[in-house]
């Protein structure tokens, strides 16, 4: 069998370097979109009408539109449009922001309708203006009930943030890619980004089970 | 019991001239109560009692279903309502209209001579001063007790974390609770609960307390710590409103029996004269079935 992991012995750190973008971007389109995610939630929630509307048809067009289409038209009509040079980088955390954002707002959503009517009945009783009680009360309920759904947002992102080496960001998979054309060996490199990426998914799976384990303290 | 209502409200008797007119109209309505407090109208030339709560042909529905019917009352300041009635009469609709929890679809409500059905009422500000003790308790669940008492008080009122630490310490002492100040509420057993969500309440310092079936939800040998609690609350000048089916309960610590039933409140009377002599059908039927 054909088959040399001597040929990643002056790639490999080279690959192991991409594992730095990759996070890197997982972690600021999971902000991102988990800011934009609660905005979105409280909207469909809201009172007024154009709010729930906007919020709406925001998680329509998202989820029924490819990602990869998206970060396409973000990046190359960017600059068409605006006359703006966007980086690869920008571009693709603002893409898998907004569009993991339409996915949390549902998420989140759930979660605060899921939370007891008393607890909103209770502040609401207290005097409790709407702004402070859902930042203090309903919204910790909320995410500590989605909490398992947020962690499988992240992992998706974070498996799904190969898509951005179509765009040129130097990430595991986009190194992988390099390394192959340089040393026309496909399995070594693949296989070797392929590990970097399930220990990253294990190591963020445990992080998430500290965090709900901490969570869980008041139960 | 009337008079010193009316002795206790002279400093404040240009709150109650402001209500001077909604008081003919609330009059006329609640002619179809069985009233036994006549006393309080053949005074109103000099001194009226000292209203904190007034409600004005009170209506509301959800949907097709009235469930409040029309009711009209006054609850003077300090003084202690049991609410009484058959299930489904509107007993907790009645209370939860009264910090608007309820939305009511017709009447008025005054709280200390405000109008809280005004658009213009700040209704927030008003919920400050009003209490409310659920049946499920309701405490905040990712806070400790103590958290969950100092809340609102820091939050809302903006007191010192020092000033509100005290208060809710004195408030768990009060209560009994002083030991699981730093327990989270799942700790707790339902009477340590509904305890720790009375002192949280009592926390804001409010005007008038709502229990809306306070002890329903407890394991019977908790009942009489909770009601201990709330009969050491009753005439320390706090107005109070308990939606509840203890009737022994209701009998001993009530200055006056709200009996509703159907959405009307039909019969309005001191302890002692409602459980001995009502004086409608339906009351004389409910009081057969739970005495």
């Amino acid at each position: 069998m054909n088959l040399d992991f001597g040929v990643l012995a002056d790639k490999w750190q080279y690959l192991l370097g991409g594992a730095y973008y990759t996070l890197l971007f997982t972690f600021v389109s999971a902000l991102f979109g988990f800011a934009l995610g609660t905005i979105l939630s409280l909207f469909k929630i809201s009172g007024i009408a154009p709010l729930r509307w906007f919020a709406t048809a925001y998680t329509s067009v998202f989820r029924g539109t490819p990602l990869l289409l998206q970060l396409a038209i973000i990046y190359y009509a960017t600059p068409q449009l605006l006359n703006y040079k966007i980086s690869p980088l920008l571009a693709a955390g603002l893409a898998f922001g907004l569009n993991s954002a339409a996915y949390l707002s549902e998420t989140i959503r759930a979660g605060i309708m899921a939370v007891d009517k008393g607890q909103r009945e209770a502040a609401i009783a207290l005097g409790v203006p709407y702004r402070m009680m859902m930042k203090d009360i309903i919204l910790p309920q909320a995410f500590k009930n989605i909490l398992p759904a947020v962690v499988n947002e992240c992992i998706a992102l974070l498996k799904e943030s190969s898509l951005v080496s179509v765009i040129g960001v130097a990430d595991l998979m986009r190194r992988a890619n390099i390394v192959s054309a340089d040393t026309f060996r496909f399995f070594e490199p693949l296989i070797f980004v392929g590990a970097i990426y399930y220990v990253l998914v294990l190591l963020l799976t445990a992080l998430a089970n500290r965090l709900e384990r901490r969570l869980r303290r008041s139960d | 019991m009337t008079d010193e209502r009316i002795g206790a409200k002279d400093g404040k008797s240009e709150m109650t001239g402001m209500n001077g007119g909604h008081a003919e109209t609330g009059g006329g309505i609640s002619a179809g109560v069985a009233e036994t407090q006549a006393a309080s109208g053949g005074n109103a030339g000099n001194a009226k009692p000292d209203v904190m709560i007034r409600v004005e042909n009170l209506q509301k529905s959800f949907g097709k279903l009235n469930v409040l019917k029309g009711i009209t009352t006054d609850v003077a300041r300090g003084e202690v309502v049991a609410v009484i009635g058959p299930s489904g009469s509107g007993k907790s609709t009645f209370l939860r209209c009264l910090n608007r929890l309820e939305e009511p679809t017709g009447g008025h409500v005054w709280i200390d001579g405000i109008d809280i059905l005004d658009r213009r009422t700040d209704i927030t500000r008003v919920r400050q001063r009003i209490g409310m003790v659920f049946q499920h308790f309701h405490l905040f669940p990712h806070m400790t007790v103590f958290d969950n008492i100092c809340y609102a008080p820091v939050k809302v009122k903006g007191w010192s974390r020092e000033q509100a630490g005290a208060k809710a310490m004195d408030l768990l002492t009060r209560v009994g609770l002083a030991d699981k100040a730093n327990e989270y509420p799942s700790r707790l057993s339902g009477g340590q609960k509904q305890r720790a969500a009375i002192a949280r309440s009592l926390a804001m310092e409010p005007e008038i307390m709502l229990f809306d079936e306070p002890t329903s939800a407890l394991d019977p040998e908790m009942v009489k710590e909770v009601l201990e609690v709330i009969r050491g609350l009753a005439h320390t000048g706090i107005t109070m409103l308990i939606v509840t089916h203890e009737m022994k309960f209701a009998r001993e610590a009530a200055d006056t029996v709200y009996f509703l039933d159907n959405g009307l409140l039909l019969e309005k009377a001191p302890p002692d004269k409602f459980f001995t002599s009502p004086q409608t059908e339906r009351a004389k039927q409910f009081l057969d079935k739970v005495l």
